[in-house]
């Protein structure tokens, strides 16, 4: 495009940097209203709860953690599964943060949190679903089998290759 | 059905507050005055990836790597009708939700075309989006591996949902 029409690489940039501003209003909204009702829920106790019941699954594939990243990759996960994308993404930033140990290069345990995320372990596609109702569809959750099998592939085999570059390049 | 689970757990949850003596509207307060930092931090990221797909996308390198693509991914057994929808979707979560739209309008809602396309979009995110959104509040500069398994593991979901979808 730089050389078939320059003159509209200005404009298309501008109005990709106004498509980013619309969503990053969108996402406050959406991201308040998940952070305060999070707050909720950790100072419930609810949190602490849902974090010891998927301690096993989570020391399997993070290896040892401190209490609160426990806590905030139990939620990431658990909303992920959901499809609740507005409490996954705070959550799942504040644990990639804690995880970082200030070395300019990801370990383990954050590859896999993002691995884990971009895979998602999607138990119910509700966008898709809401799409084809919409789109008419005679059976709009004929979908849902054959996405769940799909998602845990992908979700699996990331799992297994981010074991397996790890321990080839020595990440820990 | 699913619509009355959140109303449901957000009066359970003002209701667990009450009973543990937890100030629901402090707690409510605190955790939101996180949000704007947050996002502060997600966005210069978020511009880049946003100038990178609308460039891409409107210069024609998406739609011109796709053609290119598409025989090698018949190969493989993803239709070529699905091949700029399979290969934009690891960049854009809007862009190929506005593409699963126009694939059902093209083939009819319940064609194969399609439902290998919803199946394809349940089974990974944007890969690309997460990436760059979770990476935003670390020190990282290298991210090794990290998104060539993620991209991996989608492409390979990809293949997976076109040959599901012929089963079930």
């Amino acid at each position: 495009m730089l050389f078939v029409c320059p003159d509209s690489i200005m404009p298309t940039m501008v109005s990709a940097g106004e498509k980013s501003i619309k969503l990053c209003v969108n996402l406050i909204g959406v991201y308040t209203i998940w952070m305060g009702l999070l707050q909720l829920l950790d100072d419930c106790g609810i949190t602490q709860k849902l974090s010891s019941l998927l301690s096993p699954v989570i020391d399997k594939l993070f290896g040892k953690l401190d209490d609160t990243t426990k806590k905030l990759i139990s939620i990431n996960l658990s909303a992920n599964m959901l499809g609740v994308g507005g409490a996954s993404t705070p959550s799942g930033i504040k644990a990639m943060s804690r995880l970082d140990n200030k070395s300019g290069r990801p370990n383990k345990a954050m590859i896999m949190l993002i691995v884990l995320n971009a895979t998602s372990i999607q138990l119910l596609p509700t966008t898709v679903i809401g799409m084809r109702i919409t789109a008419g569809s005679s059976n709009p959750a004929d979908i849902v089998l054959p996405s769940l099998l799909a998602t845990i592939v992908t979700s699996v085999l990331g799992i297994l290759l981010v074991n397996l570059f790890c321990k080839i390049k020595k990440v820990t | 059905m699913s619509i009355y689970i959140l109303p449901i757990i957000i009066v359970l949850l003002l209701i667990i507050a009450r009973l543990k003596k937890v100030n629901a509207y402090y707690s409510f307060c605190n955790g939101v005055k996180g949000t704007i930092p947050l996002l502060v931090d997600m966005f210069p990221y978020l511009v880049a990836i946003f100038v990178m797909v609308e460039i891409m996308n409107v210069s024609g390198i998406t739609s011109f790597v796709a053609n290119i693509l598409s025989p090698f991914f018949e190969i493989i057994g993803i239709p070529k009708e699905l091949c700029s929808f399979v290969f934009l979707k690891p960049f854009s979560g809007s862009g190929s939700l506005a593409l699963l739209n126009e694939i059902f309008v093209n083939y009819g809602v319940d064609s194969y075309i399609s439902r290998c396309a919803c199946v394809v979009m349940a089974s990974s995110d944007t890969v690309f989006y997460i990436s760059t959104i979770y990476f935003s509040k670390t020190s990282v500069t290298k991210t090794l591996f990290t998104i060539p398994i993620a991209l991996f593991a989608s492409f390979v979901g990809a293949i997976f949902s076109c040959l599901i979808c012929k089963v079930i």
